[in-house]
């Protein structure tokens, strides 16, 4: 990936991966997500706070706990801009952090959609 | 077989605990470092860990660091889950303890894969573990009757000795010797005389309490180490030693048997601190008096009894019960 573009490649949600990775299963998958419902949004929250004040060793452990999320859930677009905020901050670049938490929030904006038409298909 | 996973965030936990737990694994799962180490460190915990790298209080390598400087323990097989991939953490990884590391996301098969590297690991810390054990058990209990052999219950006495004489107590102890075995080995054969030599052992063992030593002194000499006992009381339990041989019938392959035992006792209270040897003779030559007294007896060795030894007799024929 380049490193001006605020663009990640790979898919957005890769649920073929994930769903090799849960063995087929529907209801572990569906724990997962509801898991990723609850936490996801926290996470982000407190990340945002931790940006906002140039926080940058929780900034680096948020973004660090959400990298891990996101890629165990095989969102693979939305982990690498966690990862790039992971590296931004533990570098201390803080004029570069705001920008690469925006691409964060908006590979989430594209992920989060998926995730729900997932859950709404696998409901009844 | 138990396995720990340590891992902060609650997605990454619940997908590793269903998919070891599927693969057939006790999952114990927890969120930090710290409660890792806690559970590695119980006496029957996990043997077998995946350790996230990052976590709050304890980070995985960490983890590995302390588990490592422990001795004694039996080993645990770490694996360290990582998102990080450059080669110098890699190395950072291995040196801090751990057995194997693992990117995340991780794939389920390759993961399963590695788990049963460290299960092989483990099962051969196991073997060596066992056959260790066995060569400690052969190297201190004689073989025939799985009793102490000389050189074992002499070390244990020596300890004993210097403990009681420390705390101002007395160790009892006692030398058995069969009386006519010769004769059962001349007359009725080797496997009778071995039959003989494993009863009498086991009744030896019955006669004395758990924490007391009962080892095989030479052919059919016993050494019986009566731990802590009150001086008044030595004769009396030696009595019962006697009495737990020379009126229980032994059944051989040959036919019932009937054997008696000659004992010397010595009370280490009543010698002061003498060397163990020095002991052991005397003892011994208590023994020889109970022989010469007509055998299947007692003889207390005393410390102002000047000692001339009497003629053996001769010995008379192991009655034989039919």
């Amino acid at each position: 990936m380049s490193k001006k573009e605020e663009d990640f490649s790979g898919p957005v949600w890769n649920l073929t991966e994930l769903l090799e990775r849960v063995d087929n299963d529907q209801e572990l998958l569906r724990e997962l997500l509801n898991i990723f419902k609850e936490d996801f949004p926290q996470t982000i929250q407190s990340l945002q706070s931790a940006v906002n004040a140039k926080d940058l060793k929780n900034s680096s452990r948020l973004s660090h706990t959400l990298k891990g999320m996101l890629s165990s859930l095989g969102a693979t677009r939305a982990a690498a801009a966690a990862a790039k905020l992971e590296a931004l901050s533990s570098a201390g670049e803080t004029a570069s952090m705001e920008g690469a938490l925006n691409a964060l929030e908006a590979e989430a904006h594209r992920l989060l959609p998926e995730l729900e038409a997932y859950m709404a298909e696998v409901r009844h | 077989m138990k396995i720990l996973i340590a891992d902060d965030e609650a997605l990454s936990r619940r997908l590793l605990e269903r998919t070891l737990d599927r693969a057939g694994y006790e999952v114990v799962a927890v969120e930090n470092g710290k409660q890792a180490l806690e559970q590695l460190s119980k006496p029957e915990g996990p043997r077998l860990a995946l350790l996230d790298w990052v976590m709050p209080e304890l980070d995985g390598p960490g983890v590995c660091r302390a588990v490592r400087t422990r001795s004694e323990q039996t080993y645990v097989y770490m694996v360290l889950l990582t998102s990080k991939g450059s080669k110098e953490e890699t190395v950072l990884g291995l040196e801090s303890g751990a057995d194997d590391y693992l990117t995340k996301p991780f794939n389920a098969e390759e993961l399963r894969a590695r788990l049963r590297v460290g299960e092989r690991i483990l099962l051969l810390e196991d073997r060596l573990v066992e056959a260790r054990e066995n060569m400690r058990f052969r190297a201190t209990h004689d073989q025939l009757t799985s009793l102490l052999n000389r050189g074992a219950i002499m070390d244990l006495l020596a300890r004993e000795l210097h403990r009681s004489h420390r705390e101002q107590k007395s160790t009892a102890i006692l030398l058995g010797d069969v009386d006519h075995f010769k004769l059962v080995n001349d007359t009725l054969g080797h496997v009778v005389g071995d039959e003989v030599l494993i009863e009498i052992a086991n009744r030896l063992l019955a006669a004395v309490r758990s924490y007391d030593f009962v080892g095989r002194y030479g052919g059919e000499e016993f050494l019986v180490v009566l731990n802590n006992c009150d001086p008044a009381f030595a004769p009396g339990r030696a009595e019962e030693i006697r009495k737990s041989i020379s009126n229980l019938v032994i059944q051989t392959a040959k036919g019932p048997l009937t054997l008696t035992m000659s004992l010397g006792l010595l009370l280490s209270s009543e010698w002061g601190k003498k060397p163990i040897e020095e002991l052991l003779h005397e003892v011994d030559i208590a023994l020889y008096e109970a022989k010469a007294a007509g055998r299947d007896c007692l003889r207390i060795s005393k410390p102002s009894t000047a000692v001339e030894l009497p003629p053996a007799t001769l010995p008379q024929s192991v009655r034989l019960r039919h």
